[in-house]
Protein backbone atom coordinates (compact mmCIF):
# COMPACT_ATOMS: atom_id res chain seq x y z
CA UNK A 1 0.00 0.00 0.00
CA UNK A 2 0.73 3.27 -0.06
CA UNK A 3 0.24 6.64 1.41
CA UNK A 4 -0.03 10.41 1.02
CA UNK A 5 3.90 10.43 1.84
CA UNK A 6 5.15 7.38 0.23
CA UNK A 7 3.71 8.26 -2.65
CA UNK A 8 5.09 11.40 -3.41
CA UNK A 9 8.80 9.59 -2.11
CA UNK A 10 8.81 7.14 -4.99
CA UNK A 11 7.63 9.60 -7.61
CA UNK A 12 10.59 11.68 -6.50
CA UNK A 13 13.02 8.86 -5.95
CA UNK A 14 12.35 7.58 -9.16
CA UNK A 15 13.56 10.52 -10.94
CA UNK A 16 16.40 10.78 -8.38
CA UNK A 17 15.00 14.22 -7.03
CA UNK A 18 14.25 16.07 -3.64
CA UNK A 19 10.08 16.52 -3.07
CA UNK A 20 9.56 19.54 -5.27
CA UNK A 21 7.87 22.53 -3.35
CA UNK A 22 4.12 21.51 -4.69
CA UNK A 23 4.82 18.07 -3.13
CA UNK A 24 5.97 19.84 -0.05
CA UNK A 25 2.75 21.27 0.32
CA UNK A 26 0.94 18.57 -0.27
CA UNK A 27 2.42 16.79 2.82
CA UNK A 28 2.11 19.96 4.73
CA UNK A 29 -1.55 19.86 4.03
CA UNK A 30 -1.37 16.24 4.76
CA UNK A 31 0.59 17.08 8.30
CA UNK A 32 -2.17 19.79 9.03
CA UNK A 33 -5.49 17.50 8.41
CA UNK A 34 -3.60 14.85 10.54
CA UNK A 35 -5.41 15.76 14.38
CA UNK A 36 -8.50 15.89 12.20
CA UNK A 37 -7.69 12.43 10.33
CA UNK A 38 -6.53 10.97 13.87
CA UNK A 39 -10.12 11.81 15.95
CA UNK A 40 -12.43 10.66 12.84
CA UNK A 41 -10.55 7.19 12.85
CA UNK A 42 -11.15 7.39 16.93
CA UNK A 43 -14.87 8.02 16.83
CA UNK A 44 -15.44 5.43 13.98
CA UNK A 45 -13.29 2.80 15.85
CA UNK A 46 -15.14 3.79 18.96
CA UNK A 47 -19.34 3.27 16.98
CA UNK A 48 -17.89 0.82 14.05
CA UNK A 49 -20.70 -0.93 15.17
CA UNK A 50 -23.54 1.13 15.39
CA UNK A 51 -22.15 2.92 12.31
CA UNK A 52 -23.04 -0.74 10.82
CA UNK A 53 -26.39 -0.85 11.72
CA UNK A 54 -27.72 2.60 11.15
CA UNK A 55 -26.25 1.62 7.89
CA UNK A 56 -28.07 -1.56 7.22
CA UNK A 57 -31.31 -0.35 8.59
CA UNK A 58 -30.93 2.79 6.28
CA UNK A 59 -30.56 0.97 2.88
CA UNK A 60 -31.24 -2.75 2.97
CA UNK A 61 -33.44 -3.73 5.84
CA UNK A 62 -37.23 -4.31 4.73
CA UNK A 63 -36.34 -4.24 0.75
CA UNK A 64 -36.30 -7.58 -0.95
CA UNK A 65 -33.10 -8.24 -0.22
CA UNK A 66 -33.16 -9.52 3.43
CA UNK A 67 -36.85 -11.90 2.49
CA UNK A 68 -37.11 -15.24 0.92
CA UNK A 69 -35.53 -15.59 -2.36
CA UNK A 70 -33.34 -12.59 -1.13
CA UNK A 71 -29.53 -12.48 -1.19
CA UNK A 72 -29.45 -11.24 2.45
CA UNK A 73 -31.93 -14.21 3.62
CA UNK A 74 -30.80 -16.49 5.85
CA UNK A 75 -29.03 -15.56 9.18
CA UNK A 76 -25.82 -16.57 7.12
CA UNK A 77 -25.51 -14.29 4.16
CA UNK A 78 -27.06 -11.48 6.82
CA UNK A 79 -23.76 -12.19 8.77
CA UNK A 80 -21.77 -12.26 5.65
CA UNK A 81 -23.10 -8.87 4.63
CA UNK A 82 -22.54 -7.20 7.63
CA UNK A 83 -19.10 -8.20 7.83
CA UNK A 84 -17.89 -7.14 4.73
CA UNK A 85 -19.74 -3.43 5.68
CA UNK A 86 -17.69 -3.70 8.53
CA UNK A 87 -14.68 -4.24 6.11
CA UNK A 88 -15.37 -1.36 4.22
CA UNK A 89 -15.26 0.89 7.28
CA UNK A 90 -12.46 -0.33 8.36
CA UNK A 91 -10.47 0.04 5.43
CA UNK A 92 -11.93 2.99 4.31
CA UNK A 93 -10.87 4.35 7.58
CA UNK A 94 -7.41 2.94 6.76
CA UNK A 95 -7.59 4.95 3.33
CA UNK A 96 -8.39 8.26 5.06
CA UNK A 97 -5.86 8.28 7.36
CA UNK A 98 -3.30 7.09 4.93
CA UNK A 99 -4.74 10.11 2.70
CA UNK A 100 -4.25 7.24 0.03
CA UNK A 101 -6.79 5.14 -1.37
CA UNK A 102 -4.17 1.90 -2.62
CA UNK A 103 -5.01 0.17 0.01
CA UNK A 104 -8.60 -0.28 -0.71
CA UNK A 105 -7.70 -0.98 -3.72
CA UNK A 106 -5.20 -3.71 -3.05
CA UNK A 107 -7.31 -5.24 -0.27
CA UNK A 108 -10.50 -4.71 -0.75
CA UNK A 109 -11.49 -4.17 -4.15
CA UNK A 110 -8.73 -6.44 -6.25
CA UNK A 111 -11.52 -9.06 -7.00
CA UNK A 112 -14.12 -7.97 -5.20
CA UNK A 113 -17.02 -7.49 -7.96
CA UNK A 114 -16.45 -10.55 -9.64
CA UNK A 115 -16.42 -12.45 -6.02
CA UNK A 116 -19.98 -10.56 -5.52
CA UNK A 117 -21.07 -11.26 -9.08
CA UNK A 118 -20.14 -15.43 -8.59
CA UNK A 119 -21.95 -15.35 -5.13
CA UNK A 120 -24.76 -13.68 -6.77
CA UNK A 121 -24.32 -10.43 -4.21
CA UNK A 122 -26.29 -7.38 -5.90
CA UNK A 123 -23.44 -4.90 -6.64
CA UNK A 124 -26.44 -2.55 -7.35
CA UNK A 125 -27.87 -2.68 -3.32
CA UNK A 126 -24.11 -3.06 -1.91
CA UNK A 127 -23.37 0.39 -3.82
CA UNK A 128 -26.21 1.78 -2.16
CA UNK A 129 -25.32 0.48 1.14
CA UNK A 130 -21.83 2.17 1.34
CA UNK A 131 -23.69 5.27 0.27
CA UNK A 132 -25.77 5.05 3.19
CA UNK A 133 -22.55 4.22 5.42
CA UNK A 134 -20.90 7.73 3.56
CA UNK A 135 -23.83 9.74 5.23
CA UNK A 136 -24.15 7.78 8.54
CA UNK A 137 -20.79 8.84 8.93
CA UNK A 138 -20.87 12.09 7.86
CA UNK A 139 -23.95 12.32 10.08
CA UNK A 140 -21.63 11.59 12.92
CA UNK A 141 -18.18 13.10 12.15
CA UNK A 142 -19.63 16.59 10.62
CA UNK A 143 -18.57 17.84 7.61
CA UNK A 144 -14.91 18.54 7.41
CA UNK A 145 -14.01 15.17 8.64
CA UNK A 146 -17.23 13.34 6.64
CA UNK A 147 -15.96 14.50 3.47
CA UNK A 148 -12.52 13.56 3.84
CA UNK A 149 -13.40 9.67 4.90
CA UNK A 150 -16.36 10.27 1.92
CA UNK A 151 -13.85 10.47 -0.76
CA UNK A 152 -12.90 7.18 0.28
CA UNK A 153 -16.79 5.37 0.63
CA UNK A 154 -16.97 6.94 -3.04
CA UNK A 155 -13.79 5.06 -4.37
CA UNK A 156 -15.12 1.88 -3.15
CA UNK A 157 -18.61 2.20 -5.09
CA UNK A 158 -17.01 3.31 -8.28
CA UNK A 159 -14.34 0.59 -7.74
CA UNK A 160 -17.63 -1.76 -7.38
CA UNK A 161 -19.62 -0.08 -10.68
CA UNK B 1 6.93 2.33 3.54
CA UNK B 2 6.13 5.39 5.98
CA UNK B 3 5.19 5.86 10.07
CA UNK B 4 1.64 5.93 8.67
CA UNK B 5 1.73 3.06 6.51
CA UNK B 6 3.77 0.96 9.18
CA UNK B 7 1.26 1.35 11.65
CA UNK B 8 -2.09 0.58 9.24
CA UNK B 9 -0.33 -2.83 7.61
CA UNK B 10 -0.20 -3.61 11.85
CA UNK B 11 -3.77 -3.14 12.64
CA UNK B 12 -4.86 -4.26 9.50
CA UNK B 13 -2.27 -7.88 9.96
CA UNK B 14 -5.14 -8.12 13.35
CA UNK B 15 -8.24 -7.11 11.17
CA UNK B 16 -8.68 -4.10 14.18
CA UNK B 17 -8.99 -0.10 13.83
CA UNK B 18 -5.73 1.40 14.90
CA UNK B 19 -5.31 1.50 18.81
CA UNK B 20 -5.56 4.64 20.54
CA UNK B 21 -1.62 4.57 21.36
CA UNK B 22 -0.91 3.83 17.76
CA UNK B 23 -3.09 6.61 16.73
CA UNK B 24 -1.57 8.83 19.33
CA UNK B 25 1.92 8.41 17.79
CA UNK B 26 0.82 9.25 14.67
CA UNK B 27 -0.69 12.70 16.16
CA UNK B 28 2.99 13.19 17.47
CA UNK B 29 3.83 12.59 14.10
CA UNK B 30 1.51 15.04 12.07
CA UNK B 31 2.12 17.52 14.62
CA UNK B 32 6.09 18.14 13.72
CA UNK B 33 4.87 18.18 10.31
CA UNK B 34 6.25 21.09 9.54
CA UNK B 35 9.35 20.62 10.84
CA UNK B 36 9.77 17.45 8.74
CA UNK B 37 9.30 20.10 5.77
CA UNK B 38 11.69 22.29 7.09
CA UNK B 39 14.53 19.62 7.29
CA UNK B 40 13.68 18.80 4.43
CA UNK B 41 14.18 21.55 2.74
CA UNK B 42 16.89 22.65 4.40
CA UNK B 43 18.98 19.64 3.25
CA UNK B 44 17.66 19.56 -0.29
CA UNK B 45 19.28 23.45 -0.43
CA UNK B 46 22.46 22.63 1.74
CA UNK B 47 23.51 19.57 -0.32
CA UNK B 48 26.02 20.51 -2.44
CA UNK B 49 27.75 22.16 0.40
CA UNK B 50 27.31 19.16 2.73
CA UNK B 51 28.69 16.48 0.27
CA UNK B 52 31.33 18.63 -1.03
CA UNK B 53 33.02 20.28 2.56
CA UNK B 54 32.28 16.49 3.74
CA UNK B 55 34.03 15.39 1.34
CA UNK B 56 37.42 17.83 2.23
CA UNK B 57 37.18 16.49 5.55
CA UNK B 58 37.04 13.22 4.47
CA UNK B 59 40.06 13.07 2.10
CA UNK B 60 42.40 15.22 5.07
CA UNK B 61 40.52 11.99 7.50
CA UNK B 62 40.98 9.05 4.99
CA UNK B 63 43.77 10.69 1.87
CA UNK B 64 44.25 6.74 0.12
CA UNK B 65 40.39 6.77 -1.02
CA UNK B 66 38.69 6.26 -4.71
CA UNK B 67 37.12 9.19 -4.99
CA UNK B 68 40.38 10.71 -4.25
CA UNK B 69 42.71 8.95 -6.23
CA UNK B 70 42.87 12.08 -8.84
CA UNK B 71 40.13 9.93 -11.67
CA UNK B 72 37.47 12.15 -11.60
CA UNK B 73 34.48 9.78 -12.74
CA UNK B 74 35.46 8.32 -9.14
CA UNK B 75 35.09 11.36 -7.38
CA UNK B 76 32.00 12.39 -9.12
CA UNK B 77 30.23 9.10 -8.83
CA UNK B 78 31.34 8.75 -5.06
CA UNK B 79 30.04 12.50 -4.27
CA UNK B 80 27.04 11.13 -6.28
CA UNK B 81 26.57 8.61 -4.36
CA UNK B 82 27.02 10.99 -0.81
CA UNK B 83 24.53 13.19 -2.22
CA UNK B 84 21.56 10.37 -2.50
CA UNK B 85 22.32 9.64 0.71
CA UNK B 86 21.73 13.06 1.90
CA UNK B 87 18.45 13.07 0.05
CA UNK B 88 17.11 9.47 0.82
CA UNK B 89 17.61 11.12 4.32
CA UNK B 90 15.30 13.53 3.48
CA UNK B 91 12.75 11.04 2.59
CA UNK B 92 13.27 9.23 5.83
CA UNK B 93 12.46 12.32 7.65
CA UNK B 94 9.06 12.86 5.78
CA UNK B 95 8.44 10.16 6.31
CA UNK B 96 9.00 9.74 10.43
CA UNK B 97 10.72 6.21 9.41
CA UNK B 98 13.56 4.75 8.41
CA UNK B 99 12.18 2.57 6.57
CA UNK B 100 12.79 4.44 2.68
CA UNK B 101 16.39 4.91 3.83
CA UNK B 102 16.74 1.01 4.47
CA UNK B 103 14.82 -0.33 1.77
CA UNK B 104 16.38 2.38 -0.68
CA UNK B 105 20.00 2.74 0.89
CA UNK B 106 21.18 0.57 3.53
CA UNK B 107 19.94 -3.06 2.71
CA UNK B 108 23.32 -4.53 0.85
CA UNK B 109 25.35 -1.71 1.52
CA UNK B 110 27.89 -3.85 2.39
CA UNK B 111 27.79 -6.14 -0.57
CA UNK B 112 27.24 -3.47 -2.98
CA UNK B 113 30.56 -1.23 -1.66
CA UNK B 114 32.60 -4.49 -1.47
CA UNK B 115 31.89 -5.67 -4.79
CA UNK B 116 33.06 -1.78 -6.38
CA UNK B 117 35.85 -2.38 -4.18
CA UNK B 118 35.27 0.53 -2.05
CA UNK B 119 36.57 0.05 1.35
CA UNK B 120 33.87 -0.14 4.03
CA UNK B 121 35.58 1.59 6.78
CA UNK B 122 36.21 4.59 4.34
CA UNK B 123 32.98 4.89 3.67
CA UNK B 124 31.78 4.68 6.79
CA UNK B 125 34.14 7.86 7.60
CA UNK B 126 32.92 9.34 4.67
CA UNK B 127 28.62 8.96 6.18
CA UNK B 128 30.81 10.45 9.49
CA UNK B 129 32.03 13.61 7.94
CA UNK B 130 28.76 14.28 5.52
CA UNK B 131 26.85 13.78 9.14
CA UNK B 132 29.04 16.39 10.66
CA UNK B 133 28.44 19.08 7.77
CA UNK B 134 25.10 18.32 7.63
CA UNK B 135 23.84 19.11 11.52
CA UNK B 136 26.26 22.14 10.87
CA UNK B 137 23.44 23.90 8.62
CA UNK B 138 20.85 22.64 10.83
CA UNK B 139 19.33 24.11 14.27
CA UNK B 140 20.51 21.83 17.24
CA UNK B 141 17.13 20.58 17.23
CA UNK B 142 16.95 19.78 13.66
CA UNK B 143 20.75 18.46 13.40
CA UNK B 144 19.35 15.63 16.28
CA UNK B 145 16.90 14.60 14.13
CA UNK B 146 18.91 14.34 11.10
CA UNK B 147 21.96 12.85 12.99
CA UNK B 148 20.47 9.65 13.93
CA UNK B 149 19.46 8.64 10.24
CA UNK B 150 23.33 8.92 9.34
CA UNK B 151 24.49 6.61 12.13
CA UNK B 152 22.06 4.01 10.98
CA UNK B 153 24.02 4.37 7.96
CA UNK B 154 27.04 4.05 9.82
CA UNK B 155 25.62 0.94 11.71
CA UNK B 156 24.86 -0.58 8.47
CA UNK B 157 28.50 -0.87 7.65
CA UNK B 158 29.63 -2.08 10.80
Amino acid sequence: MQDAITTLINTSDAQGKYLDDSSLDTLQEYFRSGDLRARAAMTISANASTIVTKTVAKSLLYTDITGPGGNMYTCRRYAACIRDMDFFLRYGTYAMLAGDASILDERVLNGLKETYNSLGVPVGATIRAVQAMKEVVNDMLGAEAGKEVGHYFDHICSGLS
Amino acid sequence: MSLVTELILSADSEARYPAPKELRIFQDFVKTGEQRVRIAKALAANEQRIVQNGSQKFWERCPNTPSNSGVDRKTASCQRDQGWYVRLIAYSILAGSERPLEDIGTVGIKEMYNNLEIPIRNIAECMRCLKEEAMAVLSDEDAQEVAAYFDLIIQSLS
